[in-house]
């Protein structure tokens, strides 16, 4: 099992992480590399979901038409509002990372009402709070704002991408994901935490 | 024909489909790899689930079973149970040839005339010595089951499991599975493998899945590469020889032990078919 020792910080998650020593077979290439993270220590323990899970996660989250700032936005706001703390603490590094300055990334990773200046990006949030952070039919409002702003093609996308976020967000928060350590200190050097 | 079954006529996969039909027994072994002992969680497959496990790897191609444990024979209708796998395909069952005494013995010649054949643990031809791994009294109660079940018309073959056996003491425990009615091709010798309970001793050689034949085994914890692999630790389940959570239907975790023998990612076999 990993206990992933010094990269273990407060949360204690709720099924093993495995390590390399213990990693399937089929999951053994996902560990060569070094740890690869709580995510897929845990699906590890089931290889069949991981061999297809990460090959889509990896290509809903990753580079595609849409830049690199507009997915970070999607999905730091999506874990705030779905208030998954260990979403919000990887992406806000990789928000970081990608040209989010300081105050962008609070401002997204708040549980409260979020706002960016630029009205793309503002239609964007109002999309992200209907589909992440309610139930049942998004209001046609909505829809009709990131549709002056956002092609078909890239609604498509963003909504998936939120979705994505959402199942991450809900598998990591209920299992209790933990926070690395080195996350922890970035977001702490930043003032984030 | 299937590819596992092109796999298993050329050679590349093993044929024969393994399960674990429980985790408990009646011994607890000094070597053994599943740290099984009487009050271990079972860890069951059931009847149901086994023969559909059979039905599976007939059907896929496979071409013989096993059924291990654990000690299959606590569970009461285990004599049924095999003689209907013997029905599908070829079977072996494992056993540690303590309980056929009673109803159990009377039950097992249901077995006599099938296509199955019972594999007896038997480690030495000295009683000290075997039961030094094995336990009290085992020695005696498997000298007097063999002939038992081999009168009875029980297919009967011998498993001797050992550190590093002499050549002596080898050949003392040939004569004495010949008296007993095994002849020389029905007795196996195989080493303790560094897994389970050997390996909290220091027993055994160290393997990898390369050194174990890839025959596919099904626990109610998944399947493995081998009946080696779902070995247990500190009450921990090893998963570094898993192959995946699913085993119905058999051709998902198959597919996955074909595609790692033949150097495919898994899922590389599959079609798109998006409609």
């Amino acid at each position: 099992m990993n206990t992933a020792g010094a990269l273990v910080t407060a949360a204690t998650p709720r099924v093993p992480l495995l390590d390399a020593a213990s990693a399937p077979l089929t999951a053994r290439r996902y560990f060569s590399d070094g740890d690869p993270g709580p995510i897929v220590a845990a699906l590890a323990s089931v290889p069949e979901l991981l061999e297809v899970t990460l090959p889509f996660l990896s290509t809903v989250l990753s580079a595609s038409a849409l830049d690199a700032r507009t997915k970070e936005i999607v999905i730091v706001r999506t874990s705030a509002v779905q208030e998954c703390r260990y979403c919000i603490d990887a992406h806000s590094v990789v928000a970081l990372d990608t040209g989010l300055t300081v105050a962008e990334v609070r401002t997204l990773s708040e549980r409260g009402p979020a706002s960016l200046p630029d009205e793309r990006e503002a239609a964007l949030l109002a999309w992200i709070d209907a589909v992440a952070g309610a139930t049942g039919p998004v209001q046609d409002s909505v829809a009709a704002r990131l549709g002056a702003s956002y092609r078909d093609y890239e609604i498509v996308e963003l909504t998936l991408l939120i979705g994505a976020t959402m199942m991450l967000n809900r598998f990591c928060t209920a299992l209790s994901l933990p926070t690395s350590t080195e996350v922890t200190m970035r977001l702490t050097e930043e003032g984030l935490v | 024909m299937t590819a596992i079954a092109e796999a298993v006529r050329a050679g590349e996969l093993p044929g024969r489909v393994w399960m674990y039909s429980n985790y408990h027994c009646n011994l607890a072994c000094s070597y053994c790899l599943t740290e099984s002992a009487p009050k271990v969680s079972k860890r069951e497959l059931t009847s149901e689930a086994m023969i559909g496990v059979a039905h599976d790897a007939a059907d896929l191609g496979f071409t013989a079973l096993g059924v291990t444990g654990g000690e299959p024979f606590l569970l009461p209708d285990m004599a049924h149970r095999l003689a209907e796998l013997g029905s599908i395909l070829p079977t072996v069952g494992l056993t540690n040839g303590t309980l056929f005494t009673g109803r159990r013995l009377d039950a097992a010649e249901e077995l006599a005339g099938t296509d199955v054949a019972l594999q007896i643990s038997l480690d030495s031809a000295d009683p000290d010595v075997n039961d030094a791994a094995r336990g009290p009294e085992n020695f005696a109660k498997v000298v007097a089951a063999i002939p038992a079940l081999v009168e009875r018309g029980v297919t009967v073959r011998i498993a001797t499991t050992g550190q590093d056996p002499d050549a002596v003491a080898a050949a003392r425990l040939c004569a004495l599975h010949r008296d007993l009615g095994v002849p020389d091709e029905d007795h196996v010798v195989r080493p303790i493998i560094n897994r389970g309970r050997a390996a909290e001793a220091g027993m055994g050689v160290d393997v990898t899945e390369l050194d174990l034949p890839a025959e596919l085994t099904v626990t109610a914890d998944g399947a493995f590469w081998s009946p080696f692999g779902p070995t247990v630790v500190a009450g921990q389940l090893d998963t570094d020889l898993l192959l995946t959570r699913t085993t119905v239907p058999l051709r998902v975790p198959a597919q996955t032990l074909l595609g790692l023998l033949q150097g495919r990612p898994a899922g590389a076999d599959s079609t798109l078919n998006i409609r």
